[in-house]
Protein backbone atom coordinates (compact mmCIF):
# COMPACT_ATOMS: atom_id res chain seq x y z
CA UNK A 1 0.00 0.00 0.00
CA UNK A 2 1.47 3.31 -0.74
CA UNK A 3 1.91 6.02 2.26
CA UNK A 4 -0.45 8.70 0.88
CA UNK A 5 -2.81 6.27 0.49
CA UNK A 6 -1.82 4.49 4.13
CA UNK A 7 -2.16 7.95 5.95
CA UNK A 8 -5.55 9.00 4.43
CA UNK A 9 -6.59 6.13 5.93
CA UNK A 10 -4.90 5.91 8.95
CA UNK A 11 -6.98 9.74 9.06
CA UNK A 12 -10.14 8.25 8.20
CA UNK A 13 -9.98 5.58 11.29
CA UNK A 14 -8.72 8.31 13.53
CA UNK A 15 -11.67 10.08 12.94
CA UNK A 16 -13.42 10.69 16.50
CA UNK A 17 -17.24 10.93 14.63
CA UNK A 18 -16.46 7.69 12.89
CA UNK A 19 -19.52 5.35 14.09
CA UNK A 20 -17.99 2.79 15.64
CA UNK A 21 -20.26 2.44 18.79
CA UNK A 22 -16.83 3.11 21.03
CA UNK A 23 -19.03 6.32 22.31
CA UNK A 24 -21.01 4.03 25.00
CA UNK A 25 -18.03 2.15 26.36
CA UNK A 26 -15.60 3.15 28.80
CA UNK A 27 -13.94 -0.07 29.50
CA UNK A 28 -14.86 -0.43 32.75
CA UNK A 29 -13.46 2.97 33.75
CA UNK A 30 -16.84 4.19 35.06
CA UNK A 31 -16.82 1.05 37.51
CA UNK A 32 -13.30 1.98 38.45
CA UNK A 33 -14.81 5.34 39.56
CA UNK A 34 -17.28 4.94 41.04
CA UNK A 35 -15.77 1.99 43.41
CA UNK A 36 -13.55 4.26 44.47
CA UNK A 37 -10.48 3.82 42.91
CA UNK A 38 -9.48 7.59 42.66
CA UNK A 39 -7.93 7.16 45.78
CA UNK A 40 -4.69 7.20 47.37
CA UNK A 41 -4.34 3.34 47.57
CA UNK A 42 -0.43 2.99 49.18
CA UNK A 43 -0.07 6.42 51.12
CA UNK A 44 3.28 7.64 50.56
CA UNK A 45 5.13 10.70 51.11
CA UNK A 46 5.11 12.20 47.82
CA UNK A 47 2.44 15.12 47.36
CA UNK A 48 -0.73 12.43 47.44
CA UNK A 49 -1.49 11.85 43.60
CA UNK A 50 -4.69 13.87 41.98
CA UNK A 51 -7.58 13.04 39.14
CA UNK A 52 -4.98 12.91 36.42
CA UNK A 53 -2.62 10.32 38.00
CA UNK A 54 -5.68 8.14 39.12
CA UNK A 55 -6.39 8.38 35.42
CA UNK A 56 -3.03 7.53 34.26
CA UNK A 57 -3.52 4.43 36.78
CA UNK A 58 -6.82 2.84 34.97
CA UNK A 59 -5.28 3.56 31.67
CA UNK A 60 -2.02 1.81 32.17
CA UNK A 61 -3.47 -1.08 33.54
CA UNK A 62 -6.42 -1.39 31.07
CA UNK A 63 -4.67 -0.96 27.80
CA UNK A 64 -1.85 -2.96 29.08
CA UNK A 65 -4.73 -5.88 29.89
CA UNK A 66 -6.27 -4.87 26.88
CA UNK A 67 -3.19 -5.39 24.79
CA UNK A 68 -2.70 -8.95 26.08
CA UNK A 69 -5.78 -10.67 25.35
CA UNK A 70 -6.89 -8.41 22.15
CA UNK A 71 -4.10 -7.54 19.47
CA UNK A 72 -3.06 -11.30 19.25
CA UNK A 73 -6.64 -11.20 17.86
CA UNK A 74 -5.89 -8.42 15.43
CA UNK A 75 -2.94 -9.86 14.47
CA UNK A 76 -4.23 -13.44 13.61
CA UNK A 77 -7.04 -11.73 11.81
CA UNK A 78 -5.52 -9.48 9.77
CA UNK A 79 -3.22 -12.33 8.71
CA UNK A 80 -6.08 -14.38 7.12
CA UNK A 81 -7.79 -11.50 5.72
CA UNK A 82 -4.69 -10.01 3.86
CA UNK A 83 -3.39 -13.75 2.82
CA UNK A 84 -6.72 -14.60 1.43
CA UNK A 85 -6.82 -11.10 -0.21
CA UNK A 86 -3.47 -11.10 -1.83
CA UNK A 87 -4.03 -14.84 -3.02
CA UNK A 88 -4.50 -14.28 -7.40
CA UNK A 89 -5.80 -17.97 -7.01
CA UNK A 90 -8.69 -17.12 -4.31
CA UNK A 91 -11.94 -19.05 -5.18
CA UNK A 92 -15.37 -19.57 -3.23
CA UNK A 93 -13.24 -21.86 -1.33
CA UNK A 94 -10.38 -20.26 -0.53
CA UNK A 95 -13.43 -17.70 1.10
CA UNK A 96 -15.08 -20.58 3.05
CA UNK A 97 -11.83 -21.61 4.63
CA UNK A 98 -11.13 -17.53 5.87
CA UNK A 99 -15.05 -17.50 7.16
CA UNK A 100 -13.91 -20.55 9.26
CA UNK A 101 -11.12 -19.82 10.72
CA UNK A 102 -12.49 -15.99 11.62
CA UNK A 103 -15.46 -17.90 13.35
CA UNK A 104 -12.60 -20.14 15.29
CA UNK A 105 -10.83 -17.09 16.37
CA UNK A 106 -14.20 -14.95 17.20
CA UNK A 107 -15.01 -18.21 19.46
CA UNK A 108 -11.97 -18.80 20.98
CA UNK A 109 -12.21 -14.26 21.74
CA UNK A 110 -15.65 -15.28 23.52
CA UNK A 111 -14.58 -18.24 25.53
CA UNK A 112 -11.11 -15.93 26.89
CA UNK A 113 -13.65 -12.89 27.43
CA UNK A 114 -15.31 -14.30 30.39
CA UNK A 115 -16.72 -11.35 31.60
CA UNK A 116 -20.01 -10.54 30.55
CA UNK A 117 -19.87 -6.54 30.14
CA UNK A 118 -17.15 -6.82 28.22
CA UNK A 119 -18.67 -9.23 25.38
CA UNK A 120 -20.86 -7.01 25.05
CA UNK A 121 -19.06 -4.14 24.34
CA UNK A 122 -16.82 -6.20 22.08
CA UNK A 123 -19.51 -7.19 19.95
CA UNK A 124 -21.42 -4.07 19.61
CA UNK A 125 -18.15 -2.19 18.70
CA UNK A 126 -17.36 -5.24 16.01
CA UNK A 127 -20.71 -5.22 14.11
CA UNK A 128 -20.65 -1.72 13.73
CA UNK A 129 -17.23 -1.67 12.14
CA UNK A 130 -18.32 -4.54 9.96
CA UNK A 131 -21.55 -1.98 9.11
CA UNK A 132 -19.34 1.09 8.69
CA UNK A 133 -16.83 -0.97 5.56
CA UNK A 134 -20.49 -1.42 3.34
CA UNK A 135 -22.12 1.63 4.48
CA UNK A 136 -19.32 3.81 5.41
CA UNK A 137 -16.65 2.65 2.84
CA UNK A 138 -18.29 1.89 -0.24
CA UNK A 139 -17.90 3.72 -3.18
CA UNK A 140 -21.38 6.19 -3.54
CA UNK A 141 -23.22 6.34 -6.98
CA UNK A 142 -23.03 10.22 -7.38
CA UNK A 143 -23.44 10.13 -11.26
CA UNK A 144 -22.53 14.13 -11.37
CA UNK A 145 -19.15 13.97 -9.58
CA UNK A 146 -17.70 10.63 -9.97
CA UNK A 147 -17.16 9.05 -13.46
CA UNK A 148 -19.24 5.84 -12.95
CA UNK A 149 -16.39 2.96 -12.89
CA UNK A 150 -17.18 -0.54 -14.95
CA UNK A 151 -17.78 -3.39 -12.78
CA UNK A 152 -14.56 -4.78 -14.33
CA UNK A 153 -11.97 -1.94 -13.36
CA UNK A 154 -12.51 -2.72 -9.84
CA UNK A 155 -9.98 -4.47 -8.39
CA UNK A 156 -10.34 -7.85 -8.13
CA UNK A 157 -9.15 -7.99 -4.63
CA UNK A 158 -11.44 -5.09 -3.19
CA UNK A 159 -14.56 -6.55 -4.22
CA UNK A 160 -13.42 -9.65 -2.84
CA UNK A 161 -12.65 -7.85 0.40
CA UNK A 162 -16.46 -6.76 0.11
CA UNK A 163 -18.04 -10.13 -0.17
CA UNK A 164 -16.01 -10.73 2.51
CA UNK A 165 -17.00 -8.54 4.72
CA UNK A 166 -20.35 -8.74 4.08
CA UNK A 167 -20.68 -12.65 4.52
CA UNK A 168 -19.44 -11.98 7.65
CA UNK A 169 -21.71 -9.13 9.14
CA UNK A 170 -24.44 -11.84 7.49
CA UNK A 171 -23.11 -14.45 9.87
CA UNK A 172 -22.86 -12.10 13.09
CA UNK A 173 -26.34 -10.84 12.02
CA UNK A 174 -27.67 -14.80 11.70
CA UNK A 175 -25.82 -15.27 15.26
CA UNK A 176 -23.33 -17.84 13.86
CA UNK A 177 -20.63 -15.78 14.88
CA UNK A 178 -20.30 -13.20 17.53
CA UNK A 179 -18.07 -10.46 15.90
CA UNK A 180 -15.99 -9.25 18.25
CA UNK A 181 -13.81 -6.21 18.27
CA UNK A 182 -10.57 -7.23 17.46
CA UNK A 183 -11.38 -10.00 15.06
CA UNK A 184 -13.64 -7.08 13.04
CA UNK A 185 -10.92 -4.94 13.38
CA UNK A 186 -8.59 -7.15 11.86
CA UNK A 187 -10.71 -7.74 9.16
CA UNK A 188 -11.40 -4.15 8.36
CA UNK A 189 -7.87 -2.83 8.82
CA UNK A 190 -6.67 -6.25 6.52
CA UNK A 191 -9.21 -5.27 3.96
CA UNK A 192 -8.27 -1.70 3.81
CA UNK A 193 -5.02 -2.15 3.05
CA UNK A 194 -3.52 -1.84 5.94
CA UNK A 195 -0.56 -3.34 7.17
CA UNK A 196 -0.61 -5.49 10.31
CA UNK A 197 1.70 -3.31 12.42
CA UNK A 198 -0.47 -0.14 11.71
CA UNK A 199 -3.48 -1.67 12.28
CA UNK A 200 -2.39 -3.00 16.05
CA UNK A 201 -0.98 0.48 16.66
CA UNK A 202 -3.84 2.37 15.30
CA UNK A 203 -6.38 0.42 17.76
CA UNK A 204 -4.66 0.62 20.86
CA UNK A 205 -4.01 4.08 20.18
CA UNK A 206 -8.07 4.38 19.71
CA UNK A 207 -8.93 2.51 22.50
CA UNK A 208 -6.46 4.76 24.40
CA UNK A 209 -8.13 7.92 23.24
CA UNK A 210 -11.73 6.22 23.68
CA UNK A 211 -10.76 5.91 27.75
CA UNK A 212 -9.49 9.93 27.72
CA UNK A 213 -12.66 10.72 26.20
CA UNK A 214 -14.47 8.52 28.63
CA UNK A 215 -12.59 10.26 31.53
CA UNK A 216 -13.52 13.76 30.09
CA UNK A 217 -17.12 12.70 30.22
CA UNK A 218 -17.08 11.75 33.43
CA UNK A 219 -15.54 14.73 34.68
CA UNK A 220 -12.55 13.18 35.79
CA UNK A 221 -10.32 15.10 34.06
CA UNK A 222 -10.74 18.26 31.47
CA UNK A 223 -10.62 18.48 27.70
CA UNK A 224 -7.26 19.86 27.69
CA UNK A 225 -5.73 17.34 30.53
CA UNK A 226 -6.85 14.50 28.34
CA UNK A 227 -5.13 16.26 25.09
CA UNK A 228 -1.76 16.48 27.79
CA UNK A 229 -2.02 12.84 28.59
CA UNK A 230 -2.27 11.65 25.00
CA UNK A 231 0.69 13.22 23.63
CA UNK A 232 2.66 12.91 26.50
CA UNK A 233 1.82 9.63 28.22
CA UNK A 234 -0.28 7.46 25.82
CA UNK A 235 2.69 7.71 23.14
CA UNK A 236 5.05 5.90 25.43
CA UNK A 237 2.44 3.66 27.13
CA UNK A 238 1.04 2.00 22.95
CA UNK A 239 4.42 1.84 22.39
CA UNK A 240 5.24 0.01 24.97
CA UNK A 241 2.61 -2.75 24.82
CA UNK A 242 2.97 -2.36 21.01
CA UNK A 243 6.50 -3.95 21.42
CA UNK A 244 5.71 -6.62 24.20
CA UNK A 245 2.47 -7.60 22.64
CA UNK A 246 2.29 -7.63 18.93
CA UNK A 247 4.06 -11.07 17.85
CA UNK A 248 1.45 -12.69 20.34
CA UNK A 249 -0.86 -14.74 18.50
CA UNK A 250 -3.52 -17.77 19.03
CA UNK A 251 -1.72 -19.90 17.43
CA UNK A 252 -0.33 -21.98 20.02
CA UNK A 253 -3.48 -22.02 21.77
CA UNK A 254 -4.41 -26.01 20.48
CA UNK A 255 -7.69 -25.78 18.44
CA UNK A 256 -9.32 -29.04 19.64
CA UNK A 257 -10.24 -31.41 22.19
CA UNK A 258 -6.78 -32.21 23.48
CA UNK A 259 -7.11 -36.36 23.92
CA UNK A 260 -6.16 -38.78 26.46
CA UNK A 261 -2.06 -38.51 26.66
CA UNK A 262 0.50 -36.04 26.82
CA UNK A 263 -0.64 -32.42 27.28
CA UNK A 264 -0.81 -31.00 23.16
CA UNK A 265 -0.97 -27.20 24.21
CA UNK A 266 2.94 -26.40 23.68
CA UNK A 267 2.73 -24.79 26.62
CA UNK A 268 6.11 -22.41 26.99
CA UNK A 269 4.38 -21.03 23.59
CA UNK A 270 0.87 -20.72 24.90
CA UNK A 271 2.03 -18.40 27.40
CA UNK A 272 2.96 -15.71 24.50
CA UNK A 273 -0.79 -15.99 23.31
CA UNK A 274 -3.60 -13.96 24.48
CA UNK A 275 -3.90 -13.31 28.48
CA UNK A 276 -5.17 -10.96 31.01
CA UNK A 277 -2.87 -9.39 33.08
CA UNK A 278 -4.96 -7.30 35.17
CA UNK A 279 -7.97 -9.13 37.14
CA UNK A 280 -9.13 -5.99 39.27
CA UNK A 281 -9.90 -4.72 35.63
CA UNK A 282 -11.89 -8.08 34.94
CA UNK A 283 -13.82 -7.37 38.38
CA UNK A 284 -14.89 -4.03 38.02
CA UNK A 285 -15.67 -4.27 34.56
CA UNK A 286 -18.44 -6.88 34.76
CA UNK A 287 -19.79 -5.27 37.79
CA UNK A 288 -20.44 -2.21 35.51
CA UNK A 289 -24.56 -3.01 35.64
CA UNK A 290 -24.30 -2.98 39.07
CA UNK A 291 -23.85 0.78 39.35
CA UNK A 292 -26.87 2.83 40.70
CA UNK A 293 -26.70 5.36 38.07
CA UNK A 294 -24.59 5.26 34.74
CA UNK A 295 -23.87 7.23 32.17
CA UNK A 296 -21.87 4.33 29.85
CA UNK A 297 -22.97 0.88 28.61
CA UNK A 298 -19.64 -0.87 29.67
CA UNK B 1 0.78 -57.03 34.00
CA UNK B 2 3.09 -54.25 33.30
CA UNK B 3 4.23 -51.92 35.61
CA UNK B 4 4.23 -48.21 34.13
CA UNK B 5 7.35 -45.79 35.87
CA UNK B 6 6.69 -42.59 36.65
CA UNK B 7 8.72 -39.90 36.01
CA UNK B 8 9.61 -37.33 38.46
CA UNK B 9 6.84 -34.81 39.73
CA UNK B 10 4.10 -36.70 37.56
CA UNK B 11 0.68 -38.17 39.47
CA UNK B 12 -2.03 -40.48 37.98
CA UNK B 13 -5.16 -40.81 40.08
CA UNK B 14 -7.94 -43.22 38.71
CA UNK B 15 -11.40 -42.82 40.38
CA UNK B 16 -14.55 -44.82 39.69
CA UNK B 17 -17.51 -45.88 41.31
CA UNK B 18 -18.77 -49.05 41.65
CA UNK B 19 -22.42 -48.58 41.83
CA UNK B 20 -21.47 -48.48 45.90
CA UNK B 21 -18.98 -46.65 46.62
CA UNK B 22 -15.91 -44.65 44.88
CA UNK B 23 -13.10 -46.63 44.21
CA UNK B 24 -9.29 -45.88 43.27
CA UNK B 25 -8.16 -47.93 40.56
CA UNK B 26 -4.78 -45.68 40.43
CA UNK B 27 -3.34 -43.74 42.98
CA UNK B 28 0.47 -42.87 42.00
CA UNK B 29 2.85 -39.96 42.23
CA UNK B 30 6.39 -39.26 42.12
CA UNK B 31 8.85 -36.91 44.55
CA UNK B 32 8.30 -33.94 44.59
CA UNK B 33 4.24 -34.87 44.15
CA UNK B 34 3.24 -36.72 47.16
CA UNK B 35 -0.69 -38.03 46.69
CA UNK B 36 -2.52 -38.75 50.04
CA UNK B 37 -6.03 -39.88 50.20
CA UNK B 38 -7.57 -40.42 53.78
CA UNK B 39 -10.15 -42.79 54.69
CA UNK B 40 -12.87 -41.04 55.27
CA UNK B 41 -16.46 -41.97 57.37
CA UNK B 42 -18.78 -40.74 54.47
CA UNK B 43 -17.60 -41.89 51.10
CA UNK B 44 -19.97 -39.60 49.05
CA UNK B 45 -16.90 -38.30 47.77
CA UNK B 46 -12.93 -39.58 47.13
CA UNK B 47 -10.32 -37.18 49.00
CA UNK B 48 -7.40 -36.51 47.40
CA UNK B 49 -4.57 -34.23 48.82
CA UNK B 50 -2.04 -33.06 46.55
CA UNK B 51 1.15 -32.17 48.14
CA UNK B 52 4.85 -31.24 47.49
CA UNK B 53 7.72 -32.45 49.90
CA UNK B 54 9.08 -29.67 51.90
CA UNK B 55 5.96 -27.61 51.21
CA UNK B 56 6.84 -25.80 48.33
CA UNK B 57 8.55 -25.94 44.64
CA UNK B 58 11.40 -24.74 43.28
CA UNK B 59 12.15 -23.15 39.92
CA UNK B 60 12.51 -25.76 37.88
CA UNK B 61 10.30 -28.32 39.27
CA UNK B 62 7.71 -30.32 36.89
CA UNK B 63 4.75 -31.27 38.11
CA UNK B 64 1.94 -33.10 36.07
CA UNK B 65 -1.17 -34.95 37.34
CA UNK B 66 -3.63 -36.88 35.39
CA UNK B 67 -6.73 -37.60 36.83
CA UNK B 68 -10.05 -39.56 35.87
CA UNK B 69 -12.92 -39.47 37.26
CA UNK B 70 -15.64 -42.51 35.78
CA UNK B 71 -18.78 -43.60 36.26
CA UNK B 72 -20.64 -40.91 38.42
CA UNK B 73 -17.38 -40.86 41.08
CA UNK B 74 -17.02 -37.31 42.84
CA UNK B 75 -13.99 -36.75 43.33
CA UNK B 76 -12.50 -33.75 45.71
CA UNK B 77 -8.66 -32.94 45.01
CA UNK B 78 -7.33 -30.41 47.78
CA UNK B 79 -3.81 -29.30 49.39
CA UNK B 80 -2.72 -28.90 53.00
CA UNK B 81 -1.72 -25.23 53.36
CA UNK B 82 -1.10 -22.76 49.95
CA UNK B 83 1.17 -23.86 47.32
CA UNK B 84 4.55 -21.22 47.94
CA UNK B 85 6.84 -21.25 44.93
CA UNK B 86 10.38 -20.10 45.89
CA UNK B 87 12.69 -19.24 42.49
CA UNK B 88 15.35 -21.30 44.18
CA UNK B 89 16.80 -23.80 46.92
CA UNK B 90 18.40 -21.52 49.43
CA UNK B 91 22.01 -21.66 48.80
CA UNK B 92 21.49 -22.62 45.48
CA UNK B 93 23.94 -21.22 42.50
CA UNK B 94 21.79 -19.78 40.02
CA UNK B 95 25.06 -19.25 37.13
CA UNK B 96 24.30 -22.71 35.90
CA UNK B 97 20.75 -22.27 35.54
CA UNK B 98 18.80 -21.10 31.95
CA UNK B 99 15.86 -19.03 32.54
CA UNK B 100 13.41 -21.89 31.21
CA UNK B 101 15.23 -24.34 34.55
CA UNK B 102 14.10 -21.99 36.62
CA UNK B 103 10.02 -21.54 36.14
CA UNK B 104 8.41 -23.74 38.17
CA UNK B 105 5.43 -25.65 36.19
CA UNK B 106 2.40 -27.29 36.90
CA UNK B 107 -0.29 -29.00 34.64
CA UNK B 108 -3.33 -30.67 35.79
CA UNK B 109 -5.28 -32.83 33.12
CA UNK B 110 -8.58 -33.97 34.03
CA UNK B 111 -11.42 -35.98 32.39
CA UNK B 112 -14.85 -36.23 34.44
CA UNK B 113 -16.69 -38.60 32.68
CA UNK B 114 -20.92 -38.66 32.34
CA UNK B 115 -22.31 -37.91 36.26
CA UNK B 116 -19.16 -37.79 37.41
CA UNK B 117 -17.91 -34.73 39.55
CA UNK B 118 -15.00 -33.35 40.13
CA UNK B 119 -14.22 -30.51 42.70
CA UNK B 120 -10.65 -28.51 42.55
CA UNK B 121 -10.43 -26.97 46.15
CA UNK B 122 -6.69 -26.44 46.46
CA UNK B 123 -5.66 -23.81 48.60
CA UNK B 124 -3.57 -20.54 47.03
CA UNK B 125 -0.65 -20.02 45.20
CA UNK B 126 2.21 -17.83 46.85
CA UNK B 127 4.26 -17.13 44.26
CA UNK B 128 7.89 -15.36 46.31
CA UNK B 129 10.51 -13.27 45.31
CA UNK B 130 11.73 -13.54 41.73
CA UNK B 131 9.36 -17.03 41.35
CA UNK B 132 8.25 -18.11 38.22
CA UNK B 133 5.62 -20.09 37.79
CA UNK B 134 3.13 -21.65 35.18
CA UNK B 135 -0.02 -23.65 35.87
CA UNK B 136 -1.90 -25.05 32.97
CA UNK B 137 -5.20 -26.52 34.04
CA UNK B 138 -7.10 -28.71 31.10
CA UNK B 139 -10.64 -30.34 32.47
CA UNK B 140 -12.45 -32.40 29.64
CA UNK B 141 -15.93 -33.31 31.00
CA UNK B 142 -19.36 -34.53 29.48
CA UNK B 143 -22.67 -32.90 28.98
CA UNK B 144 -23.86 -34.01 32.36
CA UNK B 145 -20.37 -33.91 34.48
CA UNK B 146 -20.20 -31.63 37.15
CA UNK B 147 -16.81 -29.18 38.06
CA UNK B 148 -16.48 -27.02 40.52
CA UNK B 149 -12.73 -25.38 39.47
CA UNK B 150 -11.03 -22.65 41.93
CA UNK B 151 -8.39 -21.10 41.37
CA UNK B 152 -6.49 -18.62 43.59
CA UNK B 153 -3.39 -16.81 44.34
CA UNK B 154 -2.11 -14.64 46.96
CA UNK B 155 0.60 -11.47 47.25
CA UNK B 156 3.07 -13.39 50.04
CA UNK B 157 3.56 -12.43 53.61
CA UNK B 158 2.43 -8.87 54.06
CA UNK B 159 4.24 -8.89 57.16
CA UNK B 160 7.88 -9.29 55.29
CA UNK B 161 6.91 -6.82 52.94
CA UNK B 162 6.20 -9.72 50.15
CA UNK B 163 3.63 -7.58 47.82
CA UNK B 164 3.07 -9.60 44.92
CA UNK B 165 6.88 -9.52 44.69
CA UNK B 166 7.37 -11.98 41.85
CA UNK B 167 8.58 -12.12 38.39
CA UNK B 168 5.69 -14.29 36.79
CA UNK B 169 2.45 -15.71 37.32
CA UNK B 170 0.55 -17.72 34.11
CA UNK B 171 -2.05 -19.45 34.93
CA UNK B 172 -4.50 -21.10 32.39
CA UNK B 173 -7.99 -23.02 33.35
CA UNK B 174 -9.45 -24.04 30.39
CA UNK B 175 -12.64 -26.18 30.17
CA UNK B 176 -14.64 -28.38 27.47
CA UNK B 177 -17.60 -30.18 27.19
CA UNK B 178 -16.97 -33.16 24.89
CA UNK B 179 -15.35 -31.56 21.97
CA UNK B 180 -16.26 -27.70 22.62
CA UNK B 181 -14.19 -25.54 24.62
CA UNK B 182 -16.48 -23.23 27.02
CA UNK B 183 -13.98 -21.29 28.72
CA UNK B 184 -10.18 -20.47 28.57
CA UNK B 185 -8.86 -18.06 31.72
CA UNK B 186 -5.30 -16.92 30.74
CA UNK B 187 -4.53 -15.06 33.50
CA UNK B 188 -0.83 -13.74 33.21
CA UNK B 189 1.02 -11.15 36.32
CA UNK B 190 4.11 -10.40 35.40
CA UNK B 191 6.58 -7.56 36.62
CA UNK B 192 8.09 -5.60 34.14
CA UNK B 193 11.12 -3.75 34.98
CA UNK B 194 11.19 -2.13 30.79
CA UNK B 195 8.21 0.15 30.34
CA UNK B 196 9.56 2.28 27.67
CA UNK B 197 9.79 5.80 28.98
CA UNK B 198 7.15 5.22 31.89
CA UNK B 199 8.36 4.81 35.22
CA UNK B 200 7.68 1.23 35.65
CA UNK B 201 4.22 -0.10 37.24
CA UNK B 202 4.58 -2.69 39.40
CA UNK B 203 2.12 -5.86 40.20
CA UNK B 204 1.97 -4.01 43.61
CA UNK B 205 0.87 -1.07 42.47
CA UNK B 206 -1.64 -2.89 39.98
CA UNK B 207 -2.94 -5.04 41.97
CA UNK B 208 -3.54 -2.87 45.07
CA UNK B 209 -5.44 -2.96 47.05
CA UNK B 210 -6.38 -6.53 47.31
CA UNK B 211 -3.63 -9.46 48.38
CA UNK B 212 -5.66 -12.35 46.90
CA UNK B 213 -7.61 -13.01 43.92
CA UNK B 214 -9.75 -16.09 43.32
CA UNK B 215 -11.35 -17.33 40.56
CA UNK B 216 -13.90 -19.77 40.64
CA UNK B 217 -15.22 -21.85 37.61
CA UNK B 218 -18.80 -24.08 37.82
CA UNK B 219 -20.74 -26.27 35.68
CA UNK B 220 -23.40 -28.61 35.72
CA UNK B 221 -25.94 -29.84 37.64
CA UNK B 222 -24.32 -30.08 40.96
CA UNK B 223 -23.77 -26.41 40.40
CA UNK B 224 -27.32 -25.28 39.21
CA UNK B 225 -28.39 -24.02 42.79
CA UNK B 226 -25.23 -22.24 43.76
CA UNK B 227 -25.12 -20.39 40.36
CA UNK B 228 -28.52 -19.49 40.81
CA UNK B 229 -28.59 -17.97 44.15
CA UNK B 230 -24.87 -16.38 43.81
CA UNK B 231 -26.41 -14.79 40.44
CA UNK B 232 -29.78 -13.40 42.18
CA UNK B 233 -27.54 -12.09 45.03
CA UNK B 234 -25.13 -10.94 42.37
CA UNK B 235 -27.83 -8.59 40.63
CA UNK B 236 -29.84 -7.86 43.65
CA UNK B 237 -26.03 -5.30 44.57
CA UNK B 238 -26.38 -1.80 43.55
CA UNK B 239 -23.77 0.44 44.01
CA UNK B 240 -23.25 3.51 44.68
CA UNK B 241 -20.49 6.04 44.26
CA UNK B 242 -17.73 5.04 46.79
CA UNK B 243 -14.57 7.10 48.45
CA UNK B 244 -13.02 4.23 48.55
CA UNK B 245 -12.48 0.66 47.23
CA UNK B 246 -14.20 -2.17 49.30
CA UNK B 247 -12.27 -4.66 51.17
CA UNK B 248 -13.49 -7.44 49.27
CA UNK B 249 -15.39 -7.20 45.92
CA UNK B 250 -16.84 -9.88 43.51
CA UNK B 251 -18.18 -10.74 40.00
CA UNK B 252 -20.34 -12.81 38.55
CA UNK B 253 -20.61 -14.02 34.45
CA UNK B 254 -22.35 -17.27 33.20
CA UNK B 255 -21.00 -19.37 30.73
CA UNK B 256 -22.29 -22.10 28.27
CA UNK B 257 -25.84 -20.75 27.83
CA UNK B 258 -25.98 -20.75 31.58
CA UNK B 259 -25.00 -23.90 32.28
CA UNK B 260 -22.21 -22.46 34.49
CA UNK B 261 -20.94 -19.90 36.04
CA UNK B 262 -16.82 -17.80 36.50
CA UNK B 263 -16.70 -15.91 39.90
CA UNK B 264 -13.91 -13.72 41.00
CA UNK B 265 -13.39 -12.76 44.36
CA UNK B 266 -10.46 -10.48 45.59
CA UNK B 267 -9.95 -9.14 49.05
CA UNK B 268 -7.46 -7.16 51.16
CA UNK B 269 -7.26 -10.51 53.37
CA UNK B 270 -7.11 -13.79 52.08
CA UNK B 271 -9.19 -14.89 55.29
CA UNK B 272 -11.59 -12.88 53.86
CA UNK B 273 -12.02 -14.72 50.34
CA UNK B 274 -11.39 -17.86 52.21
CA UNK B 275 -14.98 -17.20 54.42
CA UNK B 276 -16.40 -15.66 51.57
CA UNK B 277 -16.07 -18.64 49.17
CA UNK B 278 -17.18 -20.57 52.10
CA UNK B 279 -20.86 -19.23 52.13
CA UNK B 280 -21.17 -19.00 48.53
CA UNK B 281 -19.98 -22.30 48.10
CA UNK B 282 -22.20 -23.70 51.05
CA UNK B 283 -24.31 -26.11 49.13
CA UNK B 284 -21.37 -28.16 48.19
CA UNK B 285 -21.10 -29.15 52.14
CA UNK B 286 -23.53 -31.71 52.10
CA UNK B 287 -21.57 -33.25 48.70
CA UNK B 288 -18.76 -32.99 50.54
CA UNK B 289 -18.92 -34.38 53.52
CA UNK B 290 -19.02 -31.54 56.40
CA UNK B 291 -15.22 -32.56 57.83
CA UNK B 292 -13.92 -31.90 54.27
CA UNK B 293 -15.91 -28.22 53.24
CA UNK B 294 -14.68 -26.95 56.90
CA UNK B 295 -11.07 -28.23 56.31
CA UNK B 296 -11.12 -26.37 53.55
CA UNK B 297 -12.95 -22.97 53.97
CA UNK B 298 -12.39 -22.47 57.84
Amino acid sequence: MDSDHEAYILLLLSDSNLPTGSFVASAGLESYVTHGFFTDLAPSPVPSPDKMDYTVNFLRDSLSSYAHSALPFVLDAHVIVEEALRDAQADEDTMDRVLGRLRELDELYEVMTLNHVSRRASKTQGVALLTLFSKGFSKPRLTKHLPTSDPSSVPESESRAATLLERLKFLVRREDTHGHLPVCWGVLTAALGLSSERSQYLHLFLQARSLLSASVRLNTIGPYAAQQLLLHTVRPLVESEMSRCKHLTTRHVTSHDPTTGNMPEDEDAAWRGPAMTWPLGEILAARHDLQHSRIFNS
Amino acid sequence: MSVRSIQPGHGRIVVRNDGFSNVFSELSAAYPLKLLSPQLSSSNVSVVYMLSYGGGLVGGDQIQMDVEVLHGAHLALLSQGSTKVFKTRPGQRLSARTESNLTTRQRLQVHVSSKSALFLLPDPVTCFSAARYHQTQVFRLAKDSSAVLLDWVTSGRKSLGEDWAFSRYYSVNEVWIDDQRIARDATLLEERDDQGSLTPRTLAETLAPYSCYATVIMYGELVENTCRNLAAAYSAITVFKQHAPPSLIWSLSTICDGKGCIVRVAAKETEDVKNWLGKALVDFEGVLGVDVFRRTFS
